[in-house]
């Protein structure tokens, strides 16, 4: 098979492909979200001047934190059902895999976020808010590090960009077309990664240029 | 400020609501379950018909039983059973797809209505879920061989390197037989590329399925030479609690009359299967009728087939070893089915699984170190050539998810490699090499920005081997951060067959069907090496930053 050939299977794919990175995505922005919130609430608690609920917030943070992504993942796939029927009622509300990946993945954001945040909220109250914004630039390449992590939703059944490339190389029964096909892959999350990464830069710049004479005053 | 204690009120309470309400479904649904168990009604068969649709679990791996045409669209033999189940339902078909490995698991999580997949009918599965006699279909177990391959018999096999995948009822059984080293395989493909590219001897699967590969011209010259074994009916799988319901009785008749009609006969010719023997057997003793007209295989006032139309074949291998008791009377007492604790084999499995799982783990965080650090040596150095390629590989790493670079190498060089040169990479090794790349790139990258910093004070500061201590305060905290992270990711290497915690974990549950309790298990272990690495790691560094102060 020429180059041209792969070039041509690589370009038909190519939607089907963009389907799968979308919902990369999708699992990253949830996990992001729903994280965030969490390690909020979080945070929140651990700054408690109550003993007890520091002392729960400090412990749920820890636990979170050291949560293998991948072990959660396969833990919530087998352990939540697949719908639930809600109670007093005859709605059936279904519960894809997806949005189980998405939760494993938030558990981690959860410890991370509630860490970092536990900071930010203290600086904040001493008066040093531009210490706060520190959170910002480290939460986005927290994000960077959980759309990598959003391919292991594949092992767990979840029809994002890898598993894609595995359903093409099945259904196409040609094996020639596996490392242009992995590498293509490679090609779309470092698209997705590196503009980012290179945005971010130029925030945290601008942002330290802006809150360093602020500190000064 | 004031706002906090407000929101934090709320979201308490809607966590607290989230909680409360999913558990009060789950006792609704088993409550109910357990309130009719003697005959008849059953939930299943509500749901379905509430829904208007029946949720299948069938295989799109398994050509012709279960695949994917040229459009992409499932079809298959299981897939036109699946679908006149549908039609006789008056239901519209829900295709869900399910693999060798997590097919009973969909249907305990209640994910599926049925599982069609090429499901073997035992007794280890019985005891998991409920299997629909009679069977559809049946096959045997035997071995894909390369064309160049000396084995001619079973023994040959013995401790030699075998591929299979996780599910599988033989695995066990073949193990224990012929002692054969089995590597575990998540799905059919990736264990026929070992095999081809000389990490095993040979594919431990279904004759029906090899022999489907072989005409296949992607495998031209391979071979199945061994006779196959442990012959074994397929059935339609539905819930364990289903058992002795109206569902479970509407199944089985759906099957007795495919039997009877020959529907099974037809639908194996239009897909061009090879004649089984099974089935024209079986279609033959559902045809016959007794003196007085009646069907010869009918329902007895139990409600189940008559002896001689039922499943005759069943493998039982509960071997049990030292601990046994304490495993047994804690099942009995606490229903907490622990089998790594009274079964050696699972033991086995299971302790086998965790070393790994240690060696993994310490060889990533080394070699993520070493990575990082030649690395970033190599970033500073100034060297027209080994700087910009040391830099681009720290961005690059990082931006390629390490499960999609084991896929890569292993996999994708890994192919190109063995055409062009006939060497086959060692799946421990591409593990470590992808994890130890993805960290050690943020190590490098780490100590990158940490060189920059400490320039703006000591302009002509270049790190090299001997000076990494000036970074170690700037550097260490994300170091360690990175290290941690790899520590949390080394079940990845489960993909590549690489017989890690995880791993073993759930060859154990999709023979055993312990899920609840193997995942807990197994969560609070992983938990436990995550805490060890952090506390070890921060001991670590604590000492070096003392000692460098």
């Amino acid at each position: 098979m020429g180059a041209h050939e792969i070039f041509r299977q690589l370009l038909t794919w190519t939607p089907y492909l963009l389907g799968g990175f979308a919902m990369n995505i999708l699992i990253s922005v949830v996990a992001m979200l729903v994280g965030t919130g969490i390690g909020w609430a979080l945070a929140a608690l651990s700054l408690s001047t109550h003993r007890w609920r520091g002392r729960i917030g400090l412990v749920l943070t820890k636990f979170s934190r050291s949560m293998p992504t991948i072990v959660l993942q396969f833990y919530l796939a087998f352990m939540l059902p697949g719908e639930i029927l809600l109670p007093f009622s005859k709605t059936i509300v279904n519960f894809p895999v997806w949005i189980k990946a998405s939760l494993a993945l938030a558990i981690a954001v959860a410890g991370f976020a509630s860490d970092n945040l536990t900071i930010a909220m203290e600086e904040w109250k001493k008066g040093n808010h531009h210490a706060a914004f520190i959170f910002i630039p480290s939460w986005t390449t927290y994000a960077l590090i959980i759309v990598m992590a959003s391919s292991t939703a594949s092992i767990i059944g979840v029809s994002e960009l890898l598993s894609r490339c595995n359903t093409v190389i099945n259904a196409t029964g040609d094996t020639q077309l596996m490392l242009p096909i992995y590498l293509y892959a490679c090609l779309f999350f470092f698209c997705f990664c590196y503009p980012l990464t290179m945005l971010m830069k130029k925030i945290s710049k601008t942002l330290a240029k802006r809150l360093v004479p602020q500190s000064q005053r | 400020m004031k706002r906090y204690p407000v929101f934090r009120f709320l979201l308490s309470i809607l966590l607290f609501c989230t909680a409360g309400q999913i558990s009060l479904c789950h006792a609704q649904a088993s409550g109910a379950a357990s309130s009719n168990v003697h005959v008849a009604h059953s939930d299943r068969l509500a749901l379905i018909r509430e829904r208007g649709a029946i949720i299948v679990g069938v295989k799109t791996d398994y050509a012709p039983y279960g695949m994917l045409n040229s459009a992409g669209m499932p079809v298959g033999f299981e897939h036109d059973l699946a679908e006149d189940i549908a039609k006789r339902l008056g239901v519209k078909l829900r295709k869900v797809s399910v693999t060798g490995s997590n097919r009973l698991q969909k249907l305990q999580d209640g994910t599926v209505d049925l599982v069609l997949a090429t499901t073997g009918d035992t007794a280890e599965r019985r005891k998991i879920a409920t299997m629909i006699e009679p069977g559809y279909y049946a096959s045997g177990v035997t071995l894909f061989m390369r064309p160049d391959t000396p084995i001619k018999n079973w023994t040959d096999t013995r401790g030699k390197p075998v591929c299979a995948t996780q599910g599988s009822y033989f695995n066990r059984a073949m193990q224990q037989r012929y002692l054969m080293d089995l590597q575990m395989y998540n799905n059919d493909r990736d264990a026929k590329l070992a095999v081809r590219d000389g990490r095993c001897v040979g594919y431990l699967f279904d004759d029906t399925a090899i022999n489907n590969d072989l005409a296949n011209p992607e495998w031209k010259g391979y071979k199945a030479l061994l006779p196959a074994t442990l012959n074994n009916p397929w059935a339609i799988a539905i819930s364990m609690k289903e058992r002795g319901t109206e569902f479970e009785q509407l199944l089985g008749d759906i099957v007795a009359d495919w039997h009877r009609s020959g529907f099974l006969e037809e639908r194996e010719k239009s897909w061009g299967i090879p004649p089984s023997k099974f089935l024209s057997q079986t279609d033959a003793l559902w045809q016959k009728t007794d003196d007085d007209g009646q069907p010869y295989c009918r329902r007895l006032s139990d409600g189940h087939w008559r002896a001689e139309c039922r499943n005759q074949v069943f493998l039982t291998s509960a071997d049990v070893g030292g601990l046994a008791q304490f495993g047994l009377w804690l099942n009995e007492t606490t229903g907490i089915d622990l089998t790594p604790v009274y079964d050696s084999f699972d033991r086995a499995q299971f302790l086998h699984g965790l070393i790994v799982t240690f060696y993994l783990t310490f060889l990533c965080i080394v070699c993520s170190l070493m990575f990082g650090w030649i690395g970033a040596v190599c970033g500073e150095s100034g060297h027209f050539l080994l700087a910009p390629v040391a830099r681009c590989v720290a961005t690059l790493g990082r931006m390629t998810p390490p499960l999609l670079s084991i896929y890569l190498i292993f996999f994708g060089l890994g192919s190109v490699l063995n055409k062009a040169f006939g060497i086959s990479l060692p799946a421990f090794a591409v593990a470590v090499g992808c994890l130890s790349a993805y960290a050690g790139s943020g190590i490098m990258n780490a100590l990158l920005v940490a060189a920059a910093t400490h320039r703006l004070q000591h302009p002509d500061f270049h790190l090299r081997f001997t000076n990494i201590w000036q970074l170690a305060r700037l550097a260490s905290g994300s170091i360690t951060a990175s290290l941690i992270n790899v520590s949390k990711a080394t079940m990845m290497a489960s993909v590549i067959a690489v017989p890690e915690l995880l791993s073993a974990t759930t060859t154990i549950i999709a023979e055993r069907g312990n899920v609840g309790v193997m995942m807990n298990v197994l969560l609070l272990i992983f938990l436990g090496i995550v805490f060890a690495v952090v506390g070890m790691l921060r001991y670590l560094e604590q000492k070096m930053l003392t000692r460098v102060a």
